[in-house]
């Protein structure tokens, strides 16, 4: 059955300048980088915006003809200000646009202008793999951070554990290697529920 | 491993720790600490970029030195050699056709950088920018001003440049890096990857540009200053396994970046296994 083929992209928002949000305390300072990196986007950031930000990236940098190449499908499927991600959805043929219009992205649009930079961590065919990579992700970084802060607390300790600890850092280590590059899938996955 | 090869030094030493810990969040293997020199050479060359850093860096990440010097006249450029001692990378920056010509033809210089904000008189032909790739010397795209700045024109000028360095080159022998003043001028690897392959390089090329071609820059430049006349060199291939080793995180550090790691020798084949045992059976019916 022939039908409309869409790409996936899994966003990531990063913060890494330190400018604080507007809820600024003095405890912010002593969160570990790995969390300041990944705090939370605005509220005020919802979808629509998001949207519109990259339209307007796309318009600017390909113009009405990337604009219109695009527009077919161009849809914002999932939005977590919590976790900083997002999955959107734009035409298998043109999602290079998409994404280099992400990747030109420096603030957040107009109201908020908090200083962004955007990471496409995963480019998939389908939903379904999109989010799985979603869920693997949010569970990764909290296994990170906490790591981070076992390490920072008794070093000693960890030395102590032996080899065991070791071949597991290692592991996690290689792990992190190969993630490094976005997957991007060609071959398309049948899901029969689009 | 990814390469950036590319990172202003400055004395802000907290903006520069912020941008060094997030490349290396991003996944990227080895940065270089970029100093230029505007203008004459002065007579103290030796690098501004301490060694160890005044901060903590990841332990992940390899922390290069380079240097890049414009090229205005001729006059400098026999002092390249001495700079060599000082930097592990030598860039240069031509600012006309003529200097541009000599850097492809003749300088003993590791990259040649452009500023593709400028607009260029003339375009680029191959036979120059072929000689430099013959050479392996290799050609850097910045992509950091194109993302920052509000100046419609650079923006524009950054990508024909672009294109066309790509058009020329045919895509051999070029490198990416961010130029980044701010850590928010940093993209990662996938990222970069992909405006190559917007910009007409393709996917696979692009990736080279990160990697492969970045590596043999750092490679070769360790080449010269190290080996015999940049052809032999002594690489470090191992030691024999000493049967009580107690501690084998204190084994020297591996000079270099290996291209793979090979893991443990073959299993041994069932035939061999049964020699070894015949012999030991005659071994042991012999000593009887």
């Amino acid at each position: 059955m022939v039908r409309v083929k869409n790409r996936y992209l899994v966003v990531n928002f990063l913060y890494p300048s330190t400018t604080p949000p507007s809820t600024s305390t003095s405890s912010f300072k002593d969160l570990p980088s790995l969390l300041q990196l990944h705090q939370p986007t605005p509220d005020t950031f919802h979808a629509g915006l998001l949207l519109r930000a990259i339209r307007d990236g796309v318009t600017e940098l390909f113009g009405d003809y990337g604009m219109g190449m695009v527009s077919s499908s161009l849809k914002v499927n999932y939005h977590s200000p919590a976790t900083s991600t997002s999955i959107i959805r734009c035409p298998q043929a043109h999602y290079q646009m998409v994404w280099a219009a992400l990747t030109y992205m420096t603030a957040l649009p107009r109201p908020i202008g908090t200083p962004v930079v955007v990471k496409v961590v995963r480019v998939s065919g389908t939903i379904k793999m999109a989010e799985l990579e979603v869920i693997r992700r949010a569970k990764d970084i909290i296994l990170r951070a906490k790591m981070e802060q076992r390490g920072g607390g008794g070093g000693i300790k960890g030395m102590g554990a032996g080899m065991g600890m070791v071949g597991h850092i290692m592991k996690t280590v290689e792990k992190r290697r190969e993630e490094v590059l976005v997957r991007v899938e060609e071959a398309e996955e049948e899901s029969e529920s689009e | 491993m990814f390469y950036d090869l590319n990172v202003p030094w400055t004395d802000n030493t907290r903006e520069l720790q912020r941008t060094v810990a997030f490349l290396d969040e991003l996944g990227y293997d080895v940065v270089a600490l970029t100093h230029t020199f505007t203008g004459r050479l002065p007579a103290d060359l030796t690098s501004p970029v301490p060694r160890p850093l005044p901060f903590p860096t990841p332990s992940r990440l390899r922390i290069l030195r380079r240097c890049n010097i414009f090229l205005t006249d001729a006059a400098t450029n026999h002092r390249i050699p001495q700079l060599q001692q000082h930097y592990d990378i030598i860039a240069a920056r031509p600012t006309d056709e003529r200097t541009l010509q000599q850097a492809c033809a003749s300088l003993d210089i590791d990259l040649i950088s452009l500023d593709l904000t400028q607009r260029f008189e003339k375009y680029f032909k191959f036979p120059m920018l072929g000689t430099a790739i013959a050479r392996g010397v290799k050609i850097e795209l910045c992509y950091s001003q194109g993302l920052l700045t509000g100046d419609a024109t650079a923006k524009r000028n950054l990508i024909s440049n672009a294109t066309q360095l790509i058009r020329v080159s045919r895509g051999r022998g070029l490198i990416f890096s961010s130029e980044a003043r701010s850590v928010m001028a940093v993209r990662a690897p996938s990222d970069v990857i992909n405006l190559a392959s917007v910009w007409g390089l393709g996917h696979e090329r692009g990736k080279d540009g990160l990697t492969k071609e970045a590596r043999s820059v750092v490679e070769f430049a360790r080449l010269k200053r190290e080996s015999f006349r940049g052809v032999v060199d002594v690489v470090y291939g191992g030691e024999k396994p000493v049967p009580d080793v107690v501690d084998k995180n204190k084994r020297a550090p591996k000079k270099g970046t290996p291209v793979s790691q090979s893991g443990e020798g073959k299993p041994m084949s069932n035939r061999q296994k049964k020699r070894n045992k015949k012999m030991d059976e005659d071994a042991d019916k012999n000593t009887v």
